[in-house]
């Protein structure tokens, strides 16, 4: 019964912050100044008529509670609505652009978490040293640093030698051989998921080290040296694993933010993800496709804390009693 | 010269240059063969902005529209207008019928055939919707009555009254397929304005778009039906950057070919040591501060006051501007006219020299004096002002403000960067409803075509919530803007057009600040581009560049 009530009462709040976020999707993007409608009837000697049939089509004629209950409504039905700017279903689109976020943020972040434990743990292994101090002084660098910043020291720094734009030489006019544009994806993905992976690397640095050296004093770390087993079997089979408990909640709570960190990557390296889809919605004051957009982030971001939560209660019972 | 051997003086010309046109087409210097073959690949951080013709604003997308549609004519590269879809014309002894004859055999990319009577029914429609959906056009249009086909290759357009443009207007007329855009006219024809032409877009110049993702890439291909002389290379493609150091760093890594009109200038040297092409030219663009000078103004009225907006221009160091925001690559701003767009420019028109002394004593004259933290005091308050500032503006307008806000602080003026993106600078410029009331200043440029018809009418009253940005409104000037595009004895038009320069540059609603070159720079594999001073050689006046272009 703990159990299901936790979840349920987790799931409760999960469901009303996802609520809320639809809502505040649809108000804050209304209170920008200027709409479609601004730059489309933006003409000499067009007639207030234009703008008039403009904002009918766009629905935006229509009160704000009204445009409100009519979103609520189409949310419920799967509709995003239809882009202001591209007149395609905004969900298309947000599938086409989530399809090249995911490979990006998912390989940096795999060499984020990767790159973090090792260090993580090598920090640990040998605490005071110089090595563990360039190490966790590099982690909290990259920690501090803003992901543009970053982004953009890899692109000068980069200049000439890997691709600085885009997913894919895109001005083929015949597809190439699949195993070569799956080279030329890799190739471009470089440098954005390396910033990625610099930007979210530090803190799982920070965490693995701090928790391993909690572990590493643990009674039964002094038993397992007392039987005589190797530092490494100690280190990798034993105190790593416990170690990496509090790393499994902080993943999936930086998972959402990783996401949100995605779209200044995105924008520096023209990645055509959910990010830069986001960005140019915002100049063409796109609502329907910022609203698809930000939605998605958010309910990721809530969906990826509420499985926090259950791995968390999974892993740690008491947190119900 | 009277207006009818003007006229056939100007279809001569046209008609060698075509030849001549044709003629470098089909053959390389020598007569060696030219290689054929090959994607160009072009990066912009100026994406195409909407593939629909009455929506599209930005530089790209006209060029887009360029080489994917027919239009009348076309410049070449000394600037005159020859012949394109219309091989040739003749203008009516009273000036109010002109009559083109078309390209016959023509087709569009879908094998449809492309005749006079898709040219007859783009005017028409967009006449029709002149105040609506197709407004924007309405400009190049002023005076026509209709058109009509008389044959698939004959196309007559009527006027009220004789016109000075009719051809450079034509130039900007994209001729678009009747089979496909009908079914969006109807009604008030606001489908016209939301209907989203996606790629393949059916094409009737010599390359259809065949694959457009926004924000990514416009990949065009030769058109087969195109009846022109033939490219060399197999397409072309438009890769879109969201910032200039990313394509800089792709254009170096090899990932272009070419890079356009806006090329920064602080990678000229490097790009030049680094063994690629650069070129630099002077360009119609021009780089302007603007002041609110709407006379219904409700707040800070002090700049209505010309001695203010005087000491304003006394107090703008332009060789400082150019030394440091453009390294070098502009030249001084006088008229709203560029000195690039020859025939055109007052010359006798010059920037008023750096003069901070002047200035002091303009602002001490007006009778507003220093406050006590050296800022100025007009009407009770302090003359501090926030200048509105569009994302188009940053890199070298930085330098500019910095420069400005310097100089300015100097003579008891403050300005604040207000960084907007382009709607809400709009937004913010025209508030409220399109009265231009509130606000005080911005920065943004132009780039205008080679005829002054649109530059000048930027400035008109007719322009507010269209493209007006300064709120500027005369009376005065409106009449000889009326009267500048009926004038169609040369002369007269050139020195009515001067005196419009002048007008506009006395009452200052723009500090013109300078007219930036037009940089671009490409690999020494490709050759055959043709400069132009606006958007340089990949451009929206003319297909020559694409046509020419071709591997070394």
């Amino acid at each position: 019964m703990h159990r299901a009530d936790y979840v349920i009462k987790r799931g409760f709040f999960a469901l009303v912050t996802i609520f809320v976020a639809i809502t505040i999707n649809f108000f804050l993007f209304r209170v920008l100044p200027g709409s479609a409608v601004t730059d489309l009837s933006r003409v000499p000697h067009a007639t207030p008529a234009l703008r008039h049939a403009l904002t009918v089509e766009f629905g935006l004629d229509k009160p704000k509670w009204e445009q409100y209950i009519l979103y609520l409504r189409n949310l419920l039905h799967g509709n995003m609505g239809i882009s202001f700017a591209y007149q395609q279903p905004v969900s298309h689109l947000l599938i086409a652009d989530l399809k090249n976020t995911i490979p990006m943020v998912t390989v940096g972040t795999f060499a984020s978490i990767v790159v973090g434990v090792v260090s993580g743990v090598l920090s640990a292994r040998r605490r005071g040293s110089v090595p563990d101090h360039i190490s966790t002084n590099i982690a909290i660098f990259a920690y501090a640093f803003p992901t543009q910043w970053l982004g953009l020291m890899l692109l000068i720094l980069f200049a000439g030698i890997l691709p600085a734009g885009g997913m894919e030489n895109q001005f083929l006019l015949t597809p190439e051989p699949f195993l070569q544009h799956l080279g030329d994806i890799a190739t471009h993905m470089i440098l954005p998921a390396a910033t990625l992976m610099l930007t979210a690397y530090g803190s799982f640095t920070l965490v693995v080290r701090s928790s391993m050296l909690e572990t590493m004093g643990e009674d039964y770390v002094l038993t397992a040296r007392a039987k005589g087993l190797s530092d490494r079997r100690i280190v990798w089979q034993h105190a790593v694993r416990n170690a990496l408990l509090p790393m499994v909640t902080l993943i999936a709570l930086s998972l959402g933010y990783i996401v949100g960190g995605a779209l200044l990557i995105e924008v520096i390296f023209s990645w055509p993800g959910i990010g830069l889809g986001m960005y140019t919605a915002i100049g063409q004051r796109d609502y329907p496709m910022l609203q698809g957009g930000f939605l998605i982030l958010t309910i990721s971001v809530i969906l990826l804390n509420f499985a926090a939560d259950l791995v968390y209660f999974r892993l740690d019972p008491r947190i119900t009693e | 010269m009277n207006r009818m051997r003007a006229r056939h003086a100007l279809s001569v010309v046209g008609a060698v240059a075509a030849l001549a046109l044709l003629t470098s087409a089909c053959s390389g210097s020598g007569g060696r063969a030219i290689a054929q073959g090959g994607v160009l690949r072009i990066g912009t951080s100026y994406p195409i902005d909407s593939l629909n013709p009455f929506v599209g604003q930005s530089d790209y997308t006209y060029m887009t529209f360029e080489y994917i549609y027919p239009a009348l004519v076309q410049y070449n590269q000394q600037l005159q207008i020859v012949p394109e879809f219309a091989r040739s014309w003749t203008e009516s002894p009273d000036g109010l019928t002109w009559t083109f004859h078309t390209q016959p055999g023509a087709r569009w990319s879908d094998g449809k055939p492309l005749t006079a009577a898709d040219a007859a029914w783009t005017i028409n429609t967009e006449k029709k919707f002149d105040t609506g959906a197709t407004a924007s056009a309405a400009g190049g249009l002023a005076y026509v009555t209709g058109a009509a086909a008389s044959g698939p290759n004959t196309l007559l357009v009527h006027y009220s009254k004789p016109v000075a443009n009719v051809l450079s207007n034509f130039q900007s007329l994209y001729i678009l397929p009747e089979h496909i855009w009908a079914r969006y006219a109807t009604g008030n024809g606001s489908a016209m304005k939301t209907f989203a032409n996606p790629a393949p877009v059916v094409s009737g110049g010599p390359f259809e778009l065949t694959k457009y993702v926004p924000n990514q890439i416009a990949l065009f291909s030769r058109n087969p039906h195109w009846w022109g002389p033939k490219p060399h290379i197999d397409g072309f493609g438009l890769q879109f950057f969201s910032n200039d150091d990313a394509m800089i760093s792709a254009f170096e890594q090899g990932q272009l070919d070419f890079m356009g009109e806006y090329t920064p200038p602080t990678v000229v040297t490097k790009l030049r040591q680094k063994g690629f092409v650069v070129t630099t030219a002077p360009s119609l663009s021009f780089k302007d501060f603007i002041v609110n000078t709407n006379p219904r103004k409700t707040t800070h009225r002090e700049l209505l006051n010309p001695l203010v907006r005087e000491a304003l221009e006394y107090a703008t160091d332009r060789e400082q501007i150019i030394k440091t925001a453009w390294l070098g690559f502009a030249s001084p701003g006088s008229t709203i006219v560029s000195p690039a767009d020859q025939g055109w420019h007052d010359l006798n028109i010059k920037p008023l020299p750096f003069n901070l002394a002047k200035a002091n004593q303009l602002l001490n004259q007006a009778g507003y004096k220093m406050g006590p933290n050296g800022i100025r005091i007009a009407d009770g308050h302090p003359m501090s002002y926030n200048v509105i500032f569009p994302p188009d503006e940053r890199g070298a307008g930085d330098r500019t403000f910095a420069i400005l806000q310097t100089d300015w602080r100097k003579i008891g003026i403050a300005i604040t960067q207000e960084n907007l993106d382009d709607a809400a600078a709009t937004a913010a410029i025209t508030a409220p409803n399109n009265k231009y009331l509130t606000f005080d200043m911005a920065m943004w440029d132009w780039v205008p075509p080679v005829d002054p018809d649109f530059i000048l009418s930027v400035l008109t009253c007719g322009q507010y919530g269209g493209w007006s940005d300064s709120g500027y409104c005369a009376q005065a000037y409106d009449k000889m803007y009326a009267e500048q595009s009926t004038l169609t004895n040369a002369a007269q038009r050139r020195s009515l057009v001067a005196r419009m320069q002048q007008y506009a540059y006395n009452a200052r609603p723009y500090l013109v600040l300078d007219y930036p070159d037009v940089i671009e720079a490409h690999t020494k594999q490709w050759t055959g581009f043709v400069p132009s001073p606006v958007m340089g050689s990949v451009n929206s006046l003319s297909v020559q560049t694409l046509l020419q272009v071709h591997r070394v």
